[in-house]
């Protein structure tokens, strides 16, 4: 049988004039497709809602207070499992110290003095040869290099001032 | 500002007591779109109760641009999607009232008769909807019993608009098909019945 365009105007609930109506009701009479179609339509235009039993926000407050509960048990043991963890680590990591520690405190205090000396020694004379060096190279320098190196810093600035405000612009039409 | 939008900005603040007002607001969608997605009162009654717990959990998330409806009965639809990918549902029991414990009988029905068709239409059509691919099946609902429109069940179910219109159309034919199926049923078992059995 052929099912247009009956079919059609009742899948898109479509507005039917009189002729049309006619024609419709003509072919449900002899299609039970179309007519299934034109009672589930039907059906459908008016259903009911159904509605939860009375109650219904009070069972989700105490949903809601179990589930909060939870999480801040969860979140507690959480926090305790990390800590232990990085506690853990730190030690098992620091345990060679920590044990030439617990059994001569004294030795390794000197050593740790000793270490800060030799690095504050050599930092005093790394910061000398600087101060030499500082004196002596400008003179073998002469004036125009040092207004190159002058006007490269200065475009280098600008460069990255310029590129820094274009990278952190925000697009239009996004919000803050 | 309208009461649904001060609450949702009172509860994106952490105001529970106005959440509680949203719940009280939309219960009735929520577990109707549950309901009719997932067959059985006590199962829709668990879904809804999640649907609003994790609105709640993703309140920060809410885009006010959006109407709060369209964004919860969103979680609900894709909360019961979930839920039939995991566990289908074979099977409806229509022995059960449509309404739970919650529906009381209409008193302006104009006889029992007609209140009795009715509920058999209903019970039908929930039937035939058990049947339908679920994303189908949240379409369907969302336009019929909640009358979003295409647009809005497109922005809940993550379709596009001509999707969400051949789906419709698709799942109104598979109704339809059911239907006349049922029907035919009950035409069999109508005219077997006054011999009491198919041997006479």
């Amino acid at each position: 049988m052929d099912h247009r365009p009956f079919e059609d105007w009742l899948l898109d609930n479509q507005d039917l004039d009189a002729d049309e109506s006619r024609q419709l009701n003509a072919h449900l009479q002899v299609c039970p497709s179309c007519t299934a179609l034109a009672e589930v339509n039907l059906a459908l235009t008016s259903v009911r809602m159904a509605a939860p039993a009375a109650g219904f926000a009070d069972r989700f407050h105490v949903r809601l207070e179990a589930r909060k509960k939870v999480l801040r048990r969860r979140n507690f043991w959480g926090f305790l499992l990390l800590a232990v963890s990085v506690l853990s680590g730190l030690v098992w990591i620091s345990w060679p110290v920590l044990k030439s520690l617990i059994q001569s405190p004294v030795d390794l205090l000197a050593t740790w003095l000793s270490s800060l000396l030799s690095f504050w020694a050599a930092f005093q004379a790394m910061a000398h040869a600087g101060a030499v060096l500082f004196r002596v190279v400008p003179g073998f320098v002469p004036a125009y290099i040092w207004t190159i190196i002058l006007f490269a810093a200065c475009g280098w600035s600008l460069l990255w001032v310029f590129s820094l405000i274009k990278f952190t612009k925000f697009p239009q039409g996004v919000s803050r | 500002m309208t009461d649904e939008m001060a609450w949702v900005h009172q509860a994106q603040k952490g105001d529970d007591a106005a959440f509680t007002n949203l719940v009280e607001m939309y219960q009735k969608p929520v577990y109707n779109l549950c309901y009719r997605m997932l067959g059985e009162p006590e199962t829709a009654e668990d879904a809804a109760q999640e649907t609003f717990l994790k609105a709640y959990q993703n309140l920060g998330r809410y885009d006010v641009e959006r109407p709060f409806a369209t964004w919860l009965l969103s979680i609900a639809a894709h909360h019961c999607i979930d839920r039939l990918r995991r566990k289908r549902f074979t099977s409806f029991s229509i022995d059960q009232d449509e309404e739970g414990q919650t529906e009381l009988p209409d008193s302006s029905a104009p006889d029992p008769e007609t209140e009795a068709v009715r509920k058999q239409t209903r019970e039908r059509l929930q039937g035939c909807l058990q049947s339908l691919d679920p994303t189908d099946r949240a379409a369907v609902v969302m336009r019929y019993w909640q009358d979003c429109s295409e647009v809005e069940i497109a922005q809940a179910l993550k379709l596009t608009v001509p999707a969400v219109k051949s789906r419709l159309h698709r799942a109104r034919r598979a109704l339809a098909d059911l239907w006349e199926e049922k029907d035919k049923k009950a035409r069999v078992r109508r005219e077997r019945k006054p011999y009491g059995s198919p041997a006479f």
